[in-house]
């Protein structure tokens, strides 16, 4: 971590301020992350990345005034004579390029203090690369010896350390680390299982993969001559990782600029009840152990937490301080004219792109944190050995694509092991079936939650989220007949 | 040091540490990125980017790395490190790497239009008139329209270990429009995305702002008139080189990838139900369907998204026939799995980034034409529907199970296409019946870009989905 200087924080936010630029915010990220991968019961490549970068995102305009003119930069591996070369000269772009209409202005509040985020780095991440190899063969190990033929994962994990200056003075710096791992065990063509490991922790990793490795087996094992699947209705019991990615794709609704995009089905319902009063979801940036918690957000603002549903009503929206004066901009017959929009937090420096890379563009937008939430009375053996009518237990899934993001309706397909739950009991393995529904009438029909919260996140979970099992009733599956 | 000099020094490097096989690749691009909505900016930016990635295979067992910090002993101490992360590596069977020609070339992509020479204001201007052109044409009613314009030029060197060094200059843009189209309460949604490996004069084709202004009017038409529709009997089915071309991508180009078939994306974009048939017969022998079914895909296609002369591990480009005459002809190689399969590789290895590993990917891939005109795949047809576009679709993570939600959609009687509009019709077919119900196809070609996923971390490339229209029989349609 020796290019992390915050130095240069202050060397950019000055240099900005004195070029012109009314706000800036200057971020600076170094990461050295690395990722096994293996497949085949073999480990295939040992990646490492390093990088350092300092994100600027700069604005003008008067305070009151329908957007401003906005602009980011990254400056790569940078120092103080990179940043005197290109900060101003970004400075003076801003003047020629138009305003956002979508962007009204940052956090100008001042905040002396942060709260404190539990189990944000393990300092044994220091040395962890050493153990990796050793760790995911052992991993692969306990897999096949719980009933898997080969097993295909990745293990990725990293530290990375993070400052932030505002022009108003707000930010700090800490560090993280990170492990995370998927594991994928095949039995036979067409049977396989998986589970996650999604931790910051690392005095018991060795436990966590090696439990993770043997249940992927276990599934494996459990789901081979998988029967195939008849279409028609039926109840769902969805894992956390099959939950983790269906409920994203809603909850990603509570956020303003979706809504203004088209891309949320939960737009003109805030105050409605949208799902089952079981349902209560919140946004937590301080939960202990969350892949995204933080003690501020990219205005540096204090974390803090945002109910979006309560007893199944829709309650609250993800915001930064431009999205919030934007919504009661756009909403002024309904919300009051003397309550002053505020920010919940939720501010990011977030890609916008598409490649995913380093090359993608980056703007302030509002972005949910961690997902959490608020867990239930049943057990899985309770969810399963209650189900009277015909159910299916789902425990991964991918390809979740949408007919129209608006209305939330959506197909996604079942992968790993599936299985049909019959007066209570497990009656067999299936295979090749698609879940077809819709976002607001699968929350409607929420009818248990788990009692067992997991942090989910993977390749098909974008936001870390801390769920449950839960159980839908009438769900639709359809499958290729053909 | 230059990237040049620092790419060579990896190697170099490399091999001194006992590297069996090392390469660097230094790239060096900038982005520039438009976003508006409903003809404002929401946001404008330039991004210069560059970095080197480094592989070395030690011991058998492979490592990649990258760092944008361009000097000798950073690019020394991440090579020293993939060689520690090899060592504690233990693999029973090593990684090798097929035997390819060295090559020392440089290529680029024809240009005629640097986009430096283009004004801010100009590539403002192209957009605000497009976004004025679809409200107009479509009397408003497609309230919410998103336009991300792209370009980038990359500048890329790559040498190795074999003596390969290849510095290449690609010049790139893009177009996505995402358009929501909303009447009396009803809606549709449309993702369309158009590239092209060329210079700003791409942009200035009339046929471009036509094509998207076409697709936005056709939008509106399928919201207002497309009602339910209910088929007892399974029909004909024509789908268009939208269709066509999602369907060669995902069916066929992504079960064609080596690396997926042998398993190594398991754990997350998946494997590959061709597994099956190598096992059971050999490449040449598979029927896949019937004789007219060929499918191609191609990076030389010159101007096309998925275009590169020579792929990231240094091999020349070439056309891959991956189905031919109705038989499974080709996999999609890179020297690894080239090397697994005791053959030569067919230059399918490309990243998006210099921090990315390259990985087996597609290019540009299609159904290739047939010799019928698209007016008589339709006179054959008694009942059937024509499916020009498409909204939702996926396919399970061995590429064999897949769904396709027509859009654009409509019935065809006694050999003619009617004016009634179908509703989200949806095609829910393996691709063993998609490819054996196909039994003419057109002379036709059109293509788009769609950025395809794959790895981990996630690297979209670049490449065309396309191709003609075809004719498929007693289709189950929903």
């Amino acid at each position: 971590m020796e290019r992390f200087d915050k130095e240069l924080l202050k060397t950019a936010v000055e240099e900005a301020t004195r070029s012109g630029a009314k706000e800036v915010i200057a971020e600076l990220i170094e990461e050295d992350t690395s990722q096994i991968r293996f497949s085949n019961s073999s480990i295939d490549v040992n990646k490492n990345w390093d990088r350092c970068y300092l994100d600027l995102f700069l604005s003008k305009g008067r305070t009151f005034s329908l957007g401003k003119k906005i602009s980011t930069l990254t400056i790569q591996d940078p120092d103080p004579k990179k940043i005197k070369e290109m900060v101003p000269k970004e400075v003076r772009k801003l003047e020629v390029l138009p305003k956002s209409k979508l962007y009204w202005g940052m956090d100008d509040d001042t905040h002396s203090s942060y709260p404190e985020v539990e189990e944000l780095y393990d300092p044994r991440i220091e040395v962890f690369s050493e153990r990796a190899p050793k760790l995911m063969d052992n991993t692969i190990q306990q897999s096949l010896e719980a009933g898997g033929k080969k097993v295909s994962g990745v293990l990725h994990f990293g530290k990375r350390k993070r400052g932030l200056l505002t022009g108003y003075g707000n930010g700090d710096t800490y560090k993280t680390s990170h492990c995370e791992a998927t594991i994928r065990s095949f039995h036979e063509s067409g049977s396989s299982g998986q589970e996650l490991v999604v931790t910051r922790d690392l005095s018991d990793v060795e436990k966590k993969l090696y439990q993770a490795g043997r249940k992927a087996g276990r599934l494996a094992k459990k789901s081979a001559n998988g029967q195939e699947g008849k279409e028609g209705t039926y109840d769902l019991i969805m894992s956390p990782t099959v939950g983790a990615n269906i409920f994203e794709h809603l909850l990603s609704g509570a956020n303003p600029i979706m809504m203004i995009a088209g891309m949320s089905c939960l737009k003109g319902k805030m105050g409605e009840q949208i799902s089952s009063e079981k349902l209560s979801v919140k946004d937590d940036p301080l939960v202990s152990g969350g892949m995204n918690s933080r003690p501020f957000d990219a205005e540096g603002t204090p974390s803090k937490k945002t109910s979006i549903l309560q007893d199944g009503v829709f309650t609250g929206l993800i915001n930064n301080t431009s999205s919030a004066k934007l919504w009661k901009f756009m909403n002024w017959k309904k919300l009051k004219f003397w309550v002053r929009p505020k920010t919940t937090s939720n501010s990011e420096l977030g890609q916008i792109g598409m490649t995913g890379t380093e090359n993608d563009p980056r703007t302030l937008i509002p972005k949910a944190s961690n997902y959490v939430f608020e867990p239930g009375t049943y057990s899985l053996q309770e969810m399963i050995s209650s189900s009277r009518r015909p159910t299916i237990y789902l425990t991964s899934n991918w390809y979740t694509r949408f007919t129209n993001m608006r209305e939330g309706e959506f197909s996604t397909v079942p992968r790993d092991a599936m299985f049909l739950i019959k007066e209570g009991e497990f009656k067999r393995p299936l295979k090749n079936l698609r879940l077809k529904g819709n976002l607001i009438e699968m929350a409607k029909s929420v009818e248990g939650i788990g009692n067992k919260l997991k942090q989910v996140k993977w390749w098909e979970v974008n936001t870390p989220t801390f769920i449950p099992h839960i159980k839908i009733r009438d769900c639709t599956f359809t499958k290729a007949k053909q | 040091m230059d990237g040049k000099s620092l790419s060579d020094h990896a190697v170099e490097y490399g091999g001194k540490k006992g590297a069996q096989y090392s390469e660097a690749r230094f790239v060096s691009s900038v982005d520039e990125n438009y976003i508006a909505r409903n003809g404002e900016f929401l946001s404008i930016q330039e991004k210069p980017t560059k970095g080197i990635g480094i592989r070395v295979l030690f011991d058998g067992c492979m490592g990649f790395g990258s760092t944008d910090r361009l000097d000798r002993k950073s690019v020394e101490n991440l090579i020293d490190s993939l060689i520690r992360s090899a060592k504690l590596t233990k693999r029973e069977e090593p990684i090798g790497l097929s035997e390819e020609k060295t090559v020392q070339t440089r290529w680029k992509c024809p240009v005629k239009i640097p986009f430096k020479d283009v004004s801010d204001e100009k590539k403002r201007d192209f957009i605000k008139d497009l976004d004025r052109s679809i409200k107009k044409r479509t009397d408003g009613l497609i309230k919410n329209r998103i336009i991300f314009l792209n370009t980038k030029q990359e500048n890329k060197y790559i040498a190795n270990s074999d003596g390969s060094q290849i510095n290449s200059k690609k010049s790139y843009i893009s177009i996505l429009t995402m358009l929501n189209a909303n009447v009396d309460g009803k809606r549709e949604q449309r993702l369309l995305g158009l590239g092209s490996t060329s210079g700003w004069e791409w942009v200035r084709k009339k046929s471009l702002k036509k094509r998207i202004v076409k697709e936005a009017i056709k939008l509106v038409k399928a919201v207002k008139d497309a009602r339910e529709f209910e088929f007892k009997k399974p029909i004909d089915v024509v789908v268009s080189g939208d269709v066509s071309g999602i369907m060669a991508h995902e069916n066929v180009g992504h079960p064609s990838e080596a690396d997926r078939i042998m398993g190594r994306e398991g754990a997350q974009a998946g494997e590959s139900f061709y597994r099956d048939l190598i096992e059971e017969s050999e490449i040449g022998k598979i029927k896949m369907g019937n004789e007219k079914v060929s499918i191609i895909d191609d990076p030389t296609m010159r101007g096309s998204p998925g275009y590169y002369l020579y792929d990231d591990e240094c091999v020349k480009a070439r056309k891959r026939y991956l189905v031919k005459d109705g038989y499974l002809n080709q996999l999609l190689l890179n020297r690894e799995y080239a090397h697994a399969f005791g053959t030569s590789s067919n230059a399918a290895s490309r990243s998006n980034s210099y921090s990315r590993e390259p990985i087996v990917r597609m290019s540009n891939t299609f159904f290739e034409p047939g010799q019928y005109k698209k007016e008589e795949l339709i006179e054959d047809v008694e009942r059937g529907i024509l499916m020009n576009s498409f909204t939702e679709w996926n396919i399970d993570d061995r590429r064999f199970h897949s769904k396709y939600v027509g859009l654009e959609t409509y019935l065809i009687k006694d050999g003619e296409v009617t004016d009634t509009m179908i509703k989200r019709p949806v095609l829910e077919l393996t691709t063993k019946s998609i490819l054996k119900s196909i039994d003419a196809v057109s002379k036709d070609y059109v293509s788009r870009m769609a950025p395809c996923g794959k790895s981990d971390p996630m690297q979209p490339v670049p490449v065309s989905v396309g191709g003609p229209h075809l004719r498929m029989r007693d289709i189950e349609v929903r």
